[in-house]
């Protein structure tokens, strides 16, 4: 976003609403009315100069692509696609009109997760790296995941039908899976079997979200959600089975090289107090919290073989895009003021 | 509020005291220097600017308040101590009201652990006290000339009383002298030397409200204890079902002392219970004919709708039994300003509910009849949106203004997309939705809960 439109809104006191001055009077409005302007252009000023080392940045004409390349995906806070350089994330930013409430993507497959708020519809738009689309999803709940395979084969969505957060045990997911290669559609993975801790498991609670997908295009990761537990599962596509794997892991992200999982970790087991973002080690099992003490409720996104990316919302709704090395060292870093939902293009 | 209430204390008494000299028995009027209350649930919470004092037991509340006679110049042969019931504070119990030896109390720090003691003898233990009753306790015993003096009040009752504070204006208490030895003729309520302009009707509230799980609700029902006017309770009045414990156990103990006061309209979480029964029998006449759940009424010089937006329960579609009604109840509206509510928010950034299409015809019927405001709940958070028209556009002329107010004290939730036309959103606040309704105007204000900052206020014209 350009600075000069905020600028502006800040330095509208309303005069209408100010009562006509006179005498006395006039002079201390006078004083005050000046000296709000030059609030106001301080405020304008703080914001310009902070945006040279915070990355809040520009707005560029340039057109949006989403083919690999050394960039970064992220959506706005109202939802519209855009585009920064990976290296240099407070450099120029392409902003595209398209918009979505998740997105991903990967070798040239663009997922959109999009509510249309006048029309009421909610869609899984497949989209060409130049946000054209080439398949729509009708979706129902709101948006909350999404994913692409590696390849850009295998595209997987999350949305909530009832309820309201993760943080309690009263809501609903539904999770799908859709192979653009054989055009394979599971709109809820529900109907797959499940084996829990070896046997055959059936239960009306269950609950899938967030998907992560391996190099294979068909083994997959995702939490389950049933009595109270939230397991990582390990899915088999083609055989349209789960297994779990181990409890409180939610919202799985596999790492590049396949060897570990990113994941939101309730705190001392009570999502209620939110989420530590962890990594599990899926050779040896170890789990590492990350330098992110802050909750992080987000499937976090690999912006290369050691960085996780993820968001944090304010108060008022917007957010902000942060990244933490996955090792559990380092500390956590702002990337990206006023966005989300981000996918390394490359 | 507080400097106000002294200089209207400074001009009572001397209207009074230069009248006084010329009669042999002479009455002397004297209102507040302080009064306030306190709760033992809310144990540092200042409640000194509130327009009510209360005694309860369940939250536990003490009232106390300060006189400061002065200018007698003849014995005291009698002394009344005069507090008015407000307009919705009726109980079972009007409280026991004692002196108190410290005076040295401030209205404006005074909390329930710094509280002082109520160690004076017992001036009257009252029994049921009704809405608007200007309740008498003699207190001839203490007053006995010019000096400060301390009354406080208690209950054990769970049924509070609410009686109307300095900052009330008009109904403030009242200490009634007559001094001399001649019959002394019943004081007569207070005559203020120039009638208070008439306010203008205040509608206030919020959606998602009374959860046993949180404090929330008895933040915002403290905040409701401040606010005179009509409350709105929009939806999802009682977690999590809306059965008649859910009323019982988590409504009825905070909001439910605005009950006389509230214009409900009912959420989904109302429909857990079969028809919402739970719903109707609670709120009773005052939440319409339990097979519809939509109705009207006017404010001043607006005109009020609550409506029903579970659609899927009773109609919201163009030509709908609800839809007709609204068309027919707006074209008879003979108000300049309309004021709509119910809890499905047609726009929403919420975090965990999209959206509501179903109620587009609702909102066609308001636009097309130039309704000014909607108010809804159903995501727990704050959003205030541009005017705008019933198909997601802003539209500065003939738009309407919704609010999504559902901070009234479940957990709240924060945003998912920031939509079309959101200007101001927070989630994470408990608060209530002031609206006061001028002739051709209306203020929005949030009100936040007692110890956070976040607020939103505005004014618009009537269209």
């Amino acid at each position: 976003m350009t600075t000069q439109p905020t600028v502006a809104a800040e330095s509208d006191p309303n005069p209408s609403a100010a009562p006509r001055p006179s005498g006395r009077t006039a002079r201390i409005a006078t004083t005050a009315a000046a000296a709000l302007a030059l609030a106001a252009v301080a405020i304008g000023y703080a914001r310009h100069s902070s945006s040279a080392q915070a990355p809040d940045t520009a707005v560029t004409a340039e057109t949006v692509s989403l083919a690999p390349g050394p960039r970064l995906l992220t959506l706005t806070s109202t939802g519209q696609v855009t585009t920064v350089g990976k290296a240099d994330p407070g450099g120029a930013r392409a902003v595209s009109p398209t918009k979505c409430d998740r997105a991903y993507a990967a070798a040239g497959t663009v997922a959109c997760l999009y509510a249309d708020g006048a029309l009421g519809t909610v869609t899984m738009r497949v989209l060409s790296p130049d946000l054209k689309e080439r398949k729509a999803i009708p979706v129902s709940g709101v948006p909350n995941r999404v994913r692409v395979s590696a390849s850009g084969r295998m595209v997987s969505w999350t949305s909530f039908v009832g309820g309201d957060s993760y943080a309690t045990l009263n809501f609903a997911t539904r999770t799908g899976i859709y192979d653009s290669r054989t055009g394979t559609l599971f709109k809820t993975l529900e109907t797959f079997s499940v084996v829990k801790d070896g046997k055959p498991y059936q239960a009306s609670d269950v609950n899938y979200w967030g998907v992560t997908f391996t190099g294979d295009d068909n083994t997959f990761y995702a939490t389950l959600y049933t009595k109270g537990h939230r397991y990582l599962v390990q899915g088999d596509f083609a055989a349209r089975t789960v297994r779990t794997l181990r409890d409180r892991v939610e919202c799985p992200s596999l790492s590049p090289d396949g060897t570990m999982i990113a994941f939101k970790a309730p705190v001392e087991g009570d999502s209620t107090r939110g989420w530590r973002l962890s990594v599990l080690d899926l050779k040896t099992g170890r789990v590492t919290e990350t330098a992110e003490t802050r909750s992080v409720d987000d499937q976090a996104a690999w912006l290369d073989g050691s960085t996780l990316a993820y968001a944090q919302q304010h108060d008022d709704g917007t957010k902000d895009l942060w990244s933490v090395p996955a090792d559990g060292f380092g500390k956590p870093r702002l990337l990206l003021r006023n966005a989300h939902s981000p996918a390394a293009l490359g | 509020m507080a400097t106000a209430a002294v200089a209207t204390t400074t001009a009572a008494v001397v209207a009074l005291l230069t009248a006084a000299p010329s009669a042999s028995a002479a009455t002397s009027t004297f209102t507040p220097v302080a009064d306030t209350y306190v709760q033992d649930t809310t144990p540092t919470t200042n409640y000194g600017t509130s327009s009510l004092f209360t005694v309860d037991n369940s939250p536990v509340r003490q009232s106390f308040l300060k006189f400061t006679v002065s200018g007698l110049t003849a014995p005291v042969s009698s002394a009344k101590l005069r507090i008015r019931v407000t307009s919705t504070g009726n109980s079972a119990s009007g409280g026991t009201w004692k002196s108190m030896s410290d005076t040295t109390w401030s209205e404006t720090a005074v909390n329930w652990n710094n509280k002082p003691v109520i160690d004076g003898g017992t001036l009257a233990s009252l029994g049921s006290v009704a809405n608007d009753q200007w309740v008498e306790v003699d207190v001839t015993s203490v007053v006995t000339g010019n000096g400060t003096f301390g009354f406080g009040g208690s209950s054990t009752n769970a049924d509070g009383a609410y009686y109307d504070s300095r900052e009330s204006g008009a109904d403030a208490p009242q200490l009634v002298i007559t001094t001399g030895t001649a019959p002394t003729p019943t004081p007569t309520p207070s005559t203020s030397t120039s009638t208070p302009p008439t306010a203008d009707p205040v509608l206030v509230g919020a959606g998602d409200i009374a959860d046993c799980g949180t404090g929330g609700d008895e933040a915002t029902a403290n905040l409701l204890d401040g606010i005179s006017g009509t409350v709105m309770a929009i939806g999802d009045t009682a977690y999590p079902n809306g059965a008649a414990s859910d009323y019982t156990n988590c409504y009825n103990p905070t909001w439910g002392r605005h009950k006389a006061r509230t214009k409900p309209a009912t959420g989904n979480h109302e429909y857990n219970t079969s028809g919402a029964t739970g719903y109707f029998n609670y709120f009773g006449a005052s939440a319409g004919d339990p097979t519809k759940g939509y109705y009207s009424f006017d404010l001043g010089n607006w005109h009020v709708v609550a409506l029903n937006s579970n659609c899927s329960v009773v109609s919201c579609a163009a030509g709908s039994a609800q839809e007709q009604w609204l068309r027919n109840d707006l074209a008879a509206s003979t108000k300049p300003c309309t004021v709509a509510y119910w809890h499905h928010p047609r726009y929403t950034s919420g975090s965990s509910h999209g959206s509501t299409t179903t109620v587009q015809p609702l909102y066609q019927a308001l636009y097309d009849n130039n309704a000014e405001v909607i108010v809804t709940g159903h995501n727990h958070d704050y959003e205030r949106f541009a005017p705008m028209n019933a198909t997601g556009g802003v539209d500065n002329t003939r738009g309407i203004r919704q609010f999504v107010a559902g901070m009234g004290g479940t957990g709240l939730n924060g945003f998912g997309t920031i939509q079309p036309g959101s200007e101001v959103r927070d989630g994470t606040t408990w608060g209530v939705l002031k609206l006061t309704l001028h002739s051709n105007s209306y203020d929005w204000q949030f009100v936040p809960q007692s110890g956070k900052t976040f607020t939103d206020s505005g004014t618009n014209s009537c269209h």
